[in-house]
């Protein structure tokens, strides 16, 4: 069964277009880079994919479901900036995850706060910036979602911060289950890519395998993405 | 469900609102115990008691304005700012979400009034049975009268239907109150830049139109009055034909803006948002 079917999407802010006449679909089991420069359109596209945005026209489905609460109970999204209450302790975001999202799994996620030393009873406002965002990471991974969002997650940190992230991100999901990880550090998760999607000014380029994206070019989907995205 | 968000949507603003109230009780309680002693009696006491009577009055306003504005500011930050890319994502439909903040801001609304009406009533007999235990003559307490035939003379409604109007306007104002701000915001979320700026214009917008509105339908009924009796009459049933008017009229005004903003915000809050 298609994961996450998008069709036909389209995106405008008044005379500006966004996205255009986008159209792809994922199967189970997948890690997907969303790649393209600032501005190509990636979080626009994330977020008609959470319900977060109206397109302006086309459709999302998810598991041939419209976006709505049964689309939503199987999608863990990480948006690109903090997003929660920061007067709420750790443990209570814990508890707000684990009762509205059935497969939320608490355990898991005190687990990691503890490897990293966080105090489930510290409020989100007394930890750094880099710990929020690790603190956000482990509740979207502490979840056994069927399709993860993640975007621009290793924006802005630190190269050992993107090693615990990565490490995180990869031990943490099922294998059935799929990745879309937007970034525009490629290097970093180049290795860990089984798909990608290349959009430009709001526009699909390229949706292609890995593999046969190196293959037909012998370069490395960094090198590839330097030369389509070259200024 | 909307169990669980009404579960959080307590918590959250009970941080807020229950200090607010809890203020307003202790407030009541000075004032009355202030108002059973004789520190009040003698009329050098007008010096200070007049500073203390302002400073209760504008607390209590103070203390509603922050509970409306903050029932608006906690809807707008939770569902349209950062916070609402979390709420949005909930495996929850948009009119639970909707109906979650509209329950608690509304309740909270309604405590509110009523704390605040209970205040005036119970420092305004605490100072009644202060003056009568003190023996204070005032012609106003000379009167050896029915307390409910000249409750009927004097507002125009017997007590207890006076008091049933009067629980139906606080419901229904608080109602359309919170729905206005609500009818705003979501208002505001259609445009494309300027989403808040728009939202209080809104809001302003329709304060203005609502004012208008209200006024002509309060005068309307007073002109007629007023042009079938004598003006003597007029004069003495002033204040009983004022009620007799505007509780009906007023009421049927905050039901039909109650029902009309219900109906915009459900239409409003069922399409996806646009989040920044």
């Amino acid at each position: 069964m298609t994961l996450l079917e998008c069709k036909n999407l389209t995106k405008t802010y008044g005379k500006h277009t966004a996205l255009s006449d986008i159209s792809f679909q994922i199967d189970g089991g997948h890690i997907i880079g969303l790649l393209g420069p600032n501005g190509s359109g990636k979080t626009t596209l994330i977020k008609l994919i959470n319900g977060l945005l109206s397109p302006t026209s086309g459709t999302v489905y998810v598991k041939e479901e419209p976006i709505g609460p049964a689309s939503k109970n199987i999608v863990s999204y990480l948006p690109d900036h903090t997003y929660l209450n920061k007067n709420t302790r750790v443990q209570d975001i814990i508890g707000f995850f684990a009762d509205f999202y059935e497969d939320f799994d608490s355990l898991r996620a005190y687990d990691m706060m503890a490897k990293l030393q966080i105090n489930p009873l510290q409020k989100l406002k007394t930890l750094s910036k880099g710990t929020q965002e690790k603190v956000q990471l482990i509740l979207v991974m502490s979840r056994h979602a069927s399709l993860y969002i993640l975007d621009e997650p290793l924006a802005g940190v630190d190269p050992a911060a993107r090693d615990y992230i990565l490490e995180t991100i990869l031990s943490n999901y099922d294998e059935n289950a799929s990745i879309l990880i937007s970034t525009h550090l490629i290097s970093d998760i180049e290795n860990i890519l089984d798909e990608v999607i290349f959009l430009k000014d709001g526009t699909l380029h390229t949706h292609a395998l890995v593999d046969e994206l190196r293959e037909q070019g012998h370069k490395s989907v960094d090198t590839i993405f330097r030369e389509v995205f070259k200024c | 469900m909307l169990k669980k968000l009404l579960k959080y949507e307590w918590k959250d603003t009970c941080r807020l609102l229950l200090p607010i109230n809890a203020a307003i009780i202790v407030l009541t309680v000075l004032g009355c115990a202030m108002l059973s002693t004789s520190i009040f009696d003698s009329e050098a006491s007008l010096f200070f008691a007049i500073p203390l009577l302002l400073l209760y009055v504008l607390s209590i306003v103070a203390f509603s304005s922050v509970t409306i504005i903050y029932i608006y500011v906690r809807f707008y930050k939770n569902l349209y700012t950062a916070e609402g890319y979390l709420m949005h994502t909930l495996p929850v439909t948009p009119m639970q979400l909707f109906h979650s903040k509209l329950i608690v801001g509304f309740s909270w609304f309604c405590l509110n009034s009523l704390l605040s009406t209970l205040s005036f009533m119970a420092l305004g007999f605490a100072a009644g049975f202060h003056l009568e235990a003190a023996n204070i003559n005032y012609d106003a307490f000379n009167m050896n009268f029915n307390p409910f035939v000249s409750f009927a003379d004097i507002f125009g409604y017997p007590l207890p239907i006076f008091l049933l109007w009067t629980l139906a306007l606080l419901v229904l104002s608080a109602f359309s109150s919170i729905l206005m701000g609500y009818v705003s915001i979501l208002l505001g979320q259609q445009m494309e830049r300027n989403k808040l700026a728009a939202s209080i214009a809104i809001y302003f917008g329709i304060y203005m139109v609502i004012q208008i509105i209200s006024s002509v339908a309060m005068m309307v009924p007073e002109i007629i009055t007023l042009a079938n009796t004598t003006e003597e009459e007029f004069t003495t049933n002033f204040l009983s034909e004022t009620f007799r008017v505007a509780f009906p009229v007023v009421n049927l005004i905050y039901l039909v803006l109650s029902v009309a903003f219900y109906m915009i915000c459900r239409a409003l809050a069922n399409r996806r948002p646009n989040l920044d």
